[in-house]
């Protein structure tokens, strides 16, 4: 029955999902950028010899990546009020998304560190190199390559993960594919224009993705074997 | 006023266990379906024509670009506009096992490339079938590989198969969001549909780690 | 100038230094050989604190190892270390690689690191790839950086851990070179290596290791033609006989 489908009822919408594309751009970069705030602090503390702050930071990142989103999302949001903390939809979600990727960001960013062969941090050590003075001038700014494409692989997550928040009534893409559906009775019209919009997403973050391999094996750093 | 909650929680078992129950059959039946037609997949867009992989790749990406509730919002209110009837349970299992399928597609491709050609070479100086060189030879090597993502990748599906109580089927979730509705504690019910899902997740997380830490054992370079 | 006196060290149960006494005297150049697993790559290591010993004394260049008062960091400073497989910093180009510990080491302001880093480059032949990156260099040229790297430090002791063993066979004599030029001009080294025309060019002793200690030590002519020991017979007639 898709011989009814109505572009003119689409591009009617074209504004709420103008509006919805920009919302879920905008609050993935806010996200993303929590997300690493969050995985930098979890990885520095994975990475010390002191257990007491080792091992807080490993049952977050367990506990995070054994349990879906959407309970931590639902969790945050009927839980904070509990708590006296009534925040709006939209900025509870963009603390779930942060918190959830952040565990993930601390294992692609604590992956990129260890591998860094152990002789690099050996030369720094022989050439009298303090610990911070190797991490900083050594082992940090070669893992940093090694972690831009994970990364960006998590960004892309991070984007599609977003939709969850339009069911916690945060107005995005997908809820305005939602309202299209609900308003008009015509969720193909307003799925399939939400899932366009989604693959351009994809798609620019992938190209993206794929420049930035390009250019970093463009830059003549060579894993030595 | 906790004592209260706690006792109206515990009054709510046999609705969690039921929630358990369709989270459980919802990955369990989408896991072996979307194996099985990803493993079929994989092998067909290394091994087969042109068109076929052309076409299963443009698929994988579909899915791959768009998020997964979208995904089944397409499935539960458009294939019925086709004249396809179907409950919700068909298609959150659709919709899984499609999900499923396409990323443990790439996996075996992946899994199957990294098999070097040294290999199929001496499969093929040996006189071995298409069909043997694939079973005997480069599958069994390709599996070592994949493993440890496939595993990982059924965890990704248990937690994404939370994302079908949208369309309203009452899986573990959705039995927290309709239990929050008459015990006002999120945190406390939350948590508990939490650990429902960890106590699932959380061994098959430990498992993944173990097989990848084997194979880098097995096929460990000689770290300078 | 190094000095061990009853040095042991064990890798879990591995006695892998067993009662090692030996003098580095300044100036002196010592080559250490042995066959793979007799402990001699661990001895040179022990020098610049890659790895700690568990009993005797290690004194180098006056200091204790071991000590609280001696700063390890410092001593490194002293101590220059060659190895095996090179350990080029792969997102620094050659000048880079070898001006970054003077400058954020000795605190050298970066202008003048960079004129002694040139320097130091063109001394090992390698006066056209100052900003060539390790990855589009030979392996021989890689080593080279290395030695300038560790030359930039004005170290007064330089350590070699097998430097030639990662190379095609047609690059080992540049960078031998490169070394007998270092110890020509008198600095302190220590060179685990089997190259026996390098000993035998500048070394003033051989010591032989074998199972961790020290089977037999000698200038190197006395040791090639007339070995005393069993041991050392076996390892020269299987490293000699190609």
């Amino acid at each position: 029955m898709l011989e009814n489908f109505s572009f003119r009822t689409i591009t009617e919408y074209l504004p709420l999902f103008g509006y919805g594309f920009a919302a879920t751009l905008w609050l993935s970069i806010v996200s993303f950028a929590g997300a690493l705030a969050v995985g930098i602090t979890l990885c520095a503390m994975n990475l010390q010899r002191s257990q007491a702050l080792k091992v807080p930071a490993k049952i977050y990142i367990d506990v995070i990546r054994a349990t879906p989103l959407l309970a931590q999302l639902y969790f945050l949001y009927f839980g904070l009020p509990r708590l006296g903390v009534v925040l709006p939809e939209l900025f509870i979600g963009i603390l779930a998304l942060s918190l959830n990727s952040g565990a993930y960001v601390a294992e692609i960013i604590r992956a990129g560190i260890l591998s860094i062969s152990r002789g690099q941090v050996e030369a720094g050590i022989a050439s009298g190199m303090t610990y911070f003075q190797r991490m900083r001038l050594v082992v940090l700014p070669q893992a940093f390559r090694v972690t831009i494409p994970p990364l960006l692989g998590q960004a892309i997550v991070l984007v599609k993960d977003s939709a969850l928040l339009s069911l916690i009534s945060v107005s995005e893409l997908t809820r305005a594919g939602q309202l299209l559906a609900s308003d008009r009775f015509m969720p193909a019209e307003g799925f399939i224009t939400t899932a366009a919009c989604y693959l351009a997403l994809y798609y620019g973050l992938k190209t993206l993705a794929a420049s930035s391999e390009r250019w970093l094996r463009l830059r003549p750093t060579g894993n030595l074997k | 006023m906790i004592w209260q909650q706690l006792q109206s929680l515990i009054g709510s078992y046999p609705l969690a266990l039921r929630g358990l129950a369709m989270t459980i059959a919802l990955s369990l039946l989408s896991l072996i379906l979307g194996t099985l037609i990803g493993f079929f997949l994989g092998v067909l867009r290394t091994k087969g024509n042109r068109l076929i992989i052309r076409v299963i790749g443009a698929w994988v990406d579909l899915i791959r670009g768009t998020p997964f509730l979208v995904q089944i919002f397409l499935i539960f209110f458009i294939l019925p506009e086709l004249g396809i009837e179907l409950d919700a349970f068909t298609a959150g299992i659709i919709a899984l096992t499609n999900l499923a399928a396409c990323f443990i597609c790439e996996i075996v491709a992946a899994g199957i490339r990294s098999v070097p050609t040294g290999q199929v070479e001496a499969a093929l100086a040996s006189g071995l079938s298409q069909w043997h060189r694939m079973r005997q030879v480069v599958l069994p090597q390709a599996m070592r590989v994949a493993l440890p993502p496939l595993v990982g990748q059924y965890v990704l599906l248990i937690k994404d198969s939370s994302v079908v109580s949208a369309i309203g089927l009452t899986d573990l979730t959705r039995v927290g969001w309709l239990v929050v509705q008459r015990v006002p504690n999120g945190l406390l019910v939350f948590a508990i549909v939490g650990a429902g899902y960890f106590v699932v997740c959380y061994p098959l997380i430990l498992l993944a780690r173990r097989l990848e830490k084997n194979m880098n054992a097995a096929h460990g370079e000689v770290q300078l | 100038m190094i000095k061990f006196r009853g040095v042991n060290k064990w890798f879990g149960a591995l006695h892998v230094l067993k009662d090692i006494t030996l003098n580095v005297e300044p100036r002196e150049v010592v080559v250490v050989c042995g066959p793979s697993g007799s402990g001699k790559s661990t001895l040179i290591r022990c020098i610049n604190g890659l790895e700690t010993i568990k009993n005797g004394d290690l004194v180098v260049d006056g200091q204790r190892l071991g000590d609280r008062a001696t700063n390890m960091t410092e001593l490194r400073t002293e101590v220059g270390f060659v190895f095996q497989s090179f350990n080029l910093y792969p997102h620094k180009t050659a000048l880079e690689n070898v001006i970054l510990a003077p400058i954020h080491v000795r605190k050298i302001p970066k202008a003048e690191a960079e004129i002694a880093g040139r320097e130091m480059l063109a001394k090992v032949g390698l006066a056209d790839k100052f900003n060539s990156y390790p990855a589009e260099l030979s392996g021989g040229q890689q080593q080279r950086v290395a030695i300038a790297r560790c030359l930039c430090m004005r170290p007064k002791i330089m350590l070699f851990d097998e430097p030639t063993s990662a190379l095609d066979p047609e690059m080992i004599s540049e960078v031998l070179d490169v070394m007998v030029g270092v110890a020509e001009e008198g600095m302190t080294m220590m060179v685990v290596t089997h190259e026996m025309g390098f000993a035998r060019k500048v070394a003033r002793r051989v010591v032989f290791m074998d199972a961790g200690a020290i089977v037999e030590t000698g200038p190197p002519e006395e040791f090639f033609s007339n070995p005393k020991t069993d041991r050392s017979r076996a390892f020269l007639s299987k490293i000699l006989r190609h």
